[in-house]
């Protein structure tokens, strides 16, 4: 597939306006092909059924279809098994299940686990809750001023406090790094930590395999990688899933219901309680299919050249100040900045006023923020669809705001 | 460019230079504000006589063009009125006030922004209805 031609696989870019969409939006949510839309659109006007239910053609056609997308994920993020990917709502809800169930059954008064002053509020805000209700105590690894991970700290927090937990995510929201998560996760295990990566934002960008990471649970969501809203992944080991106990109860999550007593379901039915997302669902295999036709690498190397050419044009821009690495190497096409004397907000509407989408505020990072002493930053994230000249007319318009807000 | 843009000249002049812009002893109000859209804060400060007048305003912080801006016009609108009017005035006159246009945002030039946005034109409001709820 030729790169150059994706976007027209986009309905939201074909439409006419004023000014053509430049979405710099994209670590927020992407846009969707139309072969997503498509097989939603399909599903709901001729497939639709329960799936799990019934015995009639319709809904073992839909169950079909869905368990099919289930063992899609497991060939896309490389698992060892099919009952090792569990459907959620998207990457909040499998973090709040990961932390809930280690911190409600293998958890104790007094552990520690370990953080990192990148991770979003998805990451923090459930073991903050968890930490208040158990007892547990929550260290957090600092970043390097150029905004990645440090890693002497890591390993000394490692040694010293030997965590129960690693929460680390593959690659910033904010600051594109991408971490060395392999490396982390063997440190990790060493001192006998159990660890959750957070892959919302590497998903699209990366040809992310969870035997070689060797991570012990991964959580990311179908709607930054092409797909639908409310639906995403979790993944945990099998040995690890079938001693997590389930934090939400119902239907289809049970093997047997008296008045005294439930059994739950084996994996993957304990972790999926409720009816299911089918739709959704067929969404996400729509877009991993869209993803696979492209390739990660080849998607992994355009990026890679558009966040050099990012970095290098960011350059023409005075007064700028970029959060997070100045190269491209393990680095995602995502670039937060601030610009001296103009709040982020002014920044953020005035490019919408030249057609380019871009996010301003603290991005679910305050801690990440804070660590830079900043309250705000504009940041612009960039994916598949998104070209040099994009980038050239970002430039141009940041310089216009510069001379408004000068003059 | 639109009289009612929220970056026409008129305002980016007021961003600039705020009017009544710093911090006074002795106010006989005070309160801080914070903006729900990005947790910039103002402190606004008010010095009203016997009569019950605005004699002196202030406000500080730092903000958006449009926040700094808001309550730049909307303290030198204050000097010289009533606590009774000040506790009076709601959103839509404050929006006169600084003839600035939120609507649906737009793809146009120079239209509209978004209604994301009202919170910064509003800040010096939600900090005078915060200094009235709260007392001195």
């Amino acid at each position: 597939m030729m790169l150059e031609t994706i976007k027209k696989e986009f309905p939201i870019f074909r439409k006419r306006g004023v000014k053509p969409l430049a979405y710099f939006d994209n670590a927020a949510t992407t846009q969707k092909p139309d072969v997503v839309l498509e097989r939603m659109d399909a599903f709901y006007r001729s497939k639709n059924a329960p799936v799990h239910r019934g015995v009639y053609a319709l809904a073992e056609a839909a169950t079909a279809k869905y368990e099919g997308v289930r063992g899609h994920v497991k060939d896309f993020i490389n698992a060892e098994h099919r009952k090792e990917i569990i459907f959620t709502s998207g990457a909040t809800a499998s973090i709040n299940m990961v932390v809930s169930g280690v911190a409600n059954a293998f958890l104790h008064r007094g552990d520690r686990i370990l953080l990192s002053d990148m991770e979003h509020h998805a990451m923090i805000v459930p073991w903050q809750a968890a930490a208040l209700r158990k007892k547990i105590k929550i260290d957090f690894v600092p970043l390097t001023a150029e905004g990645r991970i440090n890693l002497s700290v890591y390993k000394k927090l490692l040694a010293k406090h030997k965590p129960k937990f690693v929460g680390i995510t593959h690659v910033s929201n904010v600051l594109g790094t991408e971490n060395p998560v392999r490396e982390m996760v063997a440190l990790a295990h060493a001192v006998g930590a159990l660890v959750l990566v957070d892959a919302a934002q590497s998903v699209a960008h990366l040809d992310v395999d969870v035997q070689n990471l060797n991570c012990d649970f991964m959580a990311f969501s179908g709607h930054k990688m092409y797909g639908p809203t409310g639906i995403g992944v979790l993944y945990g080991k099998k040995e690890l899933l079938e001693k997590l106990p389930p934090q939400v109860f119902g239907g289809h999550m049970i093997e047997q219901v008296t008045r005294t007593k439930t059994t739950y379901a084996p994996l993957p039915k304990k972790f999926e309680a409720g009816t299911a997302p089918v739709a959704e669902v067929i969404g996400l295999g729509a877009a991993i299919s869209f993803l696979q036709k492209i390739g990660l690498k080849t998607i992994a190397k355009n990026e890679s050249s558009l966040t050099a050419y990012a970095l290098r044009a960011l350059k023409n821009v005075s007064g700028l100040t970029l959060l997070g690495p100045a190269t491209a190497d393990a680095r995602a096409p995502i670039f937060s900045f601030t610009i001296a004397g103009i709040h982020p907000h002014d920044i953020a509407t005035l490019l919408d006023r030249e057609g380019i989408a871009v996010r301003a505020g603290h991005h679910c990072a305050q801690i990440l923020h804070e660590s830079f002493s900043l309250d705000a930053s504009v940041r612009v994230s960039l994916c598949v669809y998104n070209t040099p000249a994009e980038i050239d007319r970002l430039v141009v318009a940041l310089n216009a705001i510069q001379k408004k807000f000068q003059s | 460019m639109d009289n009612n843009d929220i970056y026409r000249e008129e305002i980016m002049e007021h961003y600039r230079n705020p009017q009544n812009f710093g911090v006074m002893k002795r106010p006989t109000y005070k309160v801080e504000a914070k903006n729900p859209l990005c947790g910039d804060k103002i402190l606004l400060q008010l010095k009203v006589n016997k009569k019950g007048i605005v004699e002196q305003v202030r406000f500080s912080g730092s903000g958006c063009a449009l926040s700094i801006a808001s309550s730049s016009m909307f303290t030198e609108w204050m000097l010289g009125k009533t606590v009774k009017k000040l506790k009076a005035i709601g959103p839509k006159q404050i929006q006169k006030l600084i003839s600035a246009e939120i609507g649906s945002s737009t793809d146009a030039d120079h239209g509209p922004v978004g209604p994301a946005r009202l919170p910064c034109m509003l800040i010096s409001l939600y900090a005078l209805q915060k200094m009235f709820s709260e007392g001195r």
